[in-house]
């Protein structure tokens, strides 16, 4: 592996020294990386993994995936934002915590909006709302009525201060007129364990992690996010039939690049990646995510960060979340 | 009968030639990661992902499993060879297993590891097939209270653990404890001590500080002391244990595996907690403590017992529940994400070949690890007679790269860097590192755990002692604690500390 990895370096410094910075939309000069800034396993490193291959046929140049975890994905989103802006160096991660990022890091190293450039968005999967059997509620109307009669009883797990799941905790607490606790874990994973062993009571988490749990009815499910209810849960409504705010919280994994990057380069990309997720092997692999493709404009991906950096933030600043 | 059903479905895909050649890739992959120093089983894993796409699920994850749990018998081999742990869980080795390699009996302290390992990986398939229901319901019980118990239970191991004065290893504890809290703090999201630096976010690694401190602090030691080498015997009769350290060796085998077995099912207890565990007890049975750090043959086989059953029931709550209890088990729900397989409690019923085939393939690989790894014996004590000047520059670029590879940041090398230089200070003033490791592995879970048994319990204490698991767990402290102090214990710990 690594004799090729020096081959892969030695082409790239080959071909940077004969061809300098002539980046355009028809020429990808070096290899291209895919940061993902997060440990390997986990849905952004699988969805880079699954779109590397093919957007290097693409390209005509190796793709790398390159993952560089931390600080919540910070030191990976800084690197990218921080690189040559020549759409060689890209950056797949869930664009729900770049949009939160602005208002929960007040000393941000980089500018979510200008100092990267939207390629596309790649992905959406719902969040289930789900409680251990052990609280008396089968849907919303029981779960908010427990929630009233017995205020700061049920605590509600969340994968970190800040995490979307999290804000979508204070969100419904909010309008619900109800009162949790809010108990952070170190991810997704552990929190799940914490509500199937009944240590917290309430998760909202992605539909792939949880699902499992309800069907197997350690868990019970009591409403999902996003436009319809899910195929394997029928019974359970939708955020937006239960009047429940954030229906388009879950995971949005979003593709991006360097700002300042030519925007026909980026274009090209977006075409690159829209023609990648039509592919129906990559639309098969998508939906084992937990969600399904969003192919879409990179505009569109920019309106969505700039419509959520402001609402969601409105909710941090609210609620009071600080990270420092 | 059921059981004996599933084994034999288990076998029977794990004997398929395919599968038994992807484990035998995988344990020799293992092997290998785990003999250089730092590159460890999560980014090798991370890096095979995308190549077991096109396998069979049964195959990737044999495959991949093996590169896990052979990476425990490698991980040895650095550590007693040249004080290295690549894994935190061979940090324990170092202690005694170093120490035989320096007495010229690095090849039955080497013979010794292996045969441990392959001990506790043919007990530990047999307690997984038996006992993961249970085992996995066990873990479930297990809430932020009774995690904050065990963690008491652990750090009190740390202090038995040291040789030397109590004073010291305290404060070597209470050092780690405290580089432990830097980072972003889990429970408020505030961050701690990171002087504004994002790379210090997710606080210090523990790879980097546990090389800088054990392996690169004793390279530096031994490069202002002439080079005077223990004669390495090349006679097979001196490489193979003899028949006393077999039987010195044989109980504390057990004892390990039985304690590695059942703390590898807790999620989130680590790689840390068993090999820390079964050494603390080992030194705690000894007739004579004082030999412990000093070359115990029982030092070296409970430790390597209690980390290969540790890594092998951490399968129990991913195959049964889906529920990952360390990092690489993450990956590997990743891998059968890739596969189409939704990870959780019904893949064991809907998926009963896979399971049962990578419990079965686990027992085929440690028997190929075993048959790889005696043979070896002789060659890797022949390592030891490469002059320093090759050696050394090697090991430290090995671990340059290990730490680099860890989350592709150089950060993680100056750390690696900076440790190296505070544990050489450490070696000169005469402080064991092992305590404060202990401290910066366990300090945040112990914090994490119980503040968030706090918040969950209105701030009411009293839950220690009410939830049942853990007033066992506290109990046993309290015995611990009484045993330490009495007069007779006293006096045994001061007449072997005058040796």
């Amino acid at each position: 592996m690594s004799l090729r990895l020096f081959k892969v370096a030695a082409t790239a410094l080959a071909l940077a020294a004969l061809a300098p910075s002539l980046a355009s939309a028809q020429q990808f000069d070096r290899p291209v990386r895919i940061v993902v800034p997060f440990a390997p396993g986990g849905t952004s490193d699988i969805l880079a993994r699954l779109i590397a291959p093919k957007l290097s046929e693409a390209v005509g140049q190796p793709v790398v995936v390159e993952n560089k975890p931390g600080a919540a994905g910070n030191i990976g989103a800084d690197a990218v934002a921080k690189a040559k802006p020549d759409g060689h160096t890209l950056l797949l991660m869930d664009i729900g915590s770049l949009a939160v990022a602005p208002s929960l890091f007040p000393d941000l190293t980089y500018n979510v909006e200008n100092d990267l450039a939207p390629v596309g968005m790649v992905m959406f999967g719902p969040y289930v709302l789900a409680v251990n059997p052990s609280v008396p509620a089968k849907n919303v109307a029981e779960l908010v009525a427990y929630a009233k009669a017995n205020p700061g009883k049920l605590a509600v797990a969340n994968s970190g201060v800040g995490a979307l799941n999290h804000i979508t905790a204070v969100a419904l607490a909010r309008d619900l007129g109800i009162e949790w606790k809010n108990v952070p874990y170190k991810g997704g994973a552990a929190a799940s364990r914490a509500v199937v062993s009944d240590e917290s009571n309430v998760i909202i988490n992605g539909a792939t992690a949880t699902l499992p749990f309800v069907t197997n009815k350690q868990l019970v499910g009591i409403a999902v996010t996003g436009e319809e209810r899910l195929a394997a849960l029928p019974d359970v409504e939708t955020f937006k039939q239960a009047k429940l705010p954030l229906n388009d919280a879950g995971t949005w994994q979003g593709l991006l690049t360097t700002g300042k990057t030519p925007p026909d380069v980026v274009a090209k990309l977006n075409a690159e990646l829209n023609k990648i997720l039509a592919l129906p092997e990559i639309q098969a692999k998508v939906a084992e995510q937990g969600g399904a493709v969003r192919p879409g404009t990179p505009e569109a991906v920019k309106a969505w960060l700039t419509t959520n950096i402001k609402s969601w933030g409105d909710i941090v600043r609210a609620a009071d979340i600080k990270t420092n | 009968m059921e059981l004996f059903d599933n084994l034999l479905l288990g076998l029977s895909t794990a004997l398929q030639l395919n599968n038994l050649i992807y484990c035998l890739i995988g344990v020799v992959i293992g092997t290998a990661i785990g003999v250089l120093p730092g590159i460890g089983p999560i980014p090798t894993v991370a890096l095979l992902l995308p190549f077991t796409f096109g396998l069979e699920p049964a195959s990737a994850l044999i495959m991949l499993a093996g590169i896990f749990y052979g990476a425990q018998y490698g991980g040895s081999t650095t550590a007693i060879l040249v004080n290295v742990p690549g894994e935190t869980s061979s940090v324990v080795t170092c202690l005694d297993g170093h120490e035989m390699a320096k007495q010229g009996r690095a090849g039955p302290a080497l013979a010794i590891a292996a045969i441990s390992s392959f001990f506790a990986g043919t007990v530990a398939t047999v307690v997984i097939a038996v006992l993961s229901l249970p085992l996995a319901a066990l873990a479930l019980r297990f809430t932020a209270v009774e995690y904050f118990s065990l963690l008491v239970l652990g750090l009190f191991a740390a202090v038995i653990l040291a040789h030397g004065s109590v004073a010291k290893s305290l404060a070597m504890v209470f050092l780690g404890l405290l580089i432990g809290t830097v980072g972003i703090d889990v429970n408020s999201g505030i961050a701690r001590m990171t002087f504004g630096v994002p790379a210090l976010a997710d606080g210090l690694d523990f790879v980097p500080v546990a090389m800088g401190m054990f392996g690169l602090a004793e390279i530096i030691a031994n490069l202002e002391r002439p080079e005077v080498r223990q004669v390495v015997s090349q006679k097979l009769r001196d490489l193979i244990p003899s028949r006393a350290d077999l039987k010195a060796a044989f109980p504390a085998m057990v004892r390990g595996t039985f304690i590695g077995s059942a703390l590898g099912v807790l999620p989130g207890g680590g790689a840390a907690l068993p090999p820390f565990t079964a050494y603390a007890l080992e030194k705690k049975l000894a007739k004579d403590p004082s030999r412990f750090g000093k070359g115990a043959i029982e030092g070296v086989a409970g430790p390597e017992a209690a980390n290969n059953a540790g890594a092998q029931t951490s399968f129990i709550p991913l195959l049964t529940l889906g529920i990952p209890a360390n990092a690489l088990m993450a990956l590997m729900i990743g891998a059968l994400m890739m596969q189409g397989i939704q990870p959780g409690p019904q893949v064991m019923t809907e998926q009963p070949a896979l399971v049962w085939g990578v419990i079965a393939s686990m027992w085929t690989g440690n028997l190929m690890l075993l048959i790889i790894n005696l043979p070896l014996v002789g060659l890797w004590v022949s390592m030891l007679k490469i002059p320093y000047r090759l050696l050394f520059p090697a090991i430290v670029l090995f671990c340059c790269i290990g730490t680099y590879g860890i989350s592709n940041s150089a950060f993680n090398v100056w750390l690696m860097l900076g440790c190296a230089v505070v544990g050489y200070f450490f070696i000169k003033v005469g402080v064991e590192p092992a305590p404060l490791l202990l401290g910066l592995v366990l300090g945040p879970q112990l914090e994490e755990n119980f503040r968030r048994a706090m918040q969950l319990s209105d701030g009411d204490p009293s839950v220690f002692l009410t939830r049942p698991i853990s007033a066992v767990l506290l109990g046993v402290v309290a015995v611990m604690l009484l045993a330490m102090l009495s007069p007779a214990v006293l006096k045994t710990r001061k007449e072997a500390l005058a040796e």
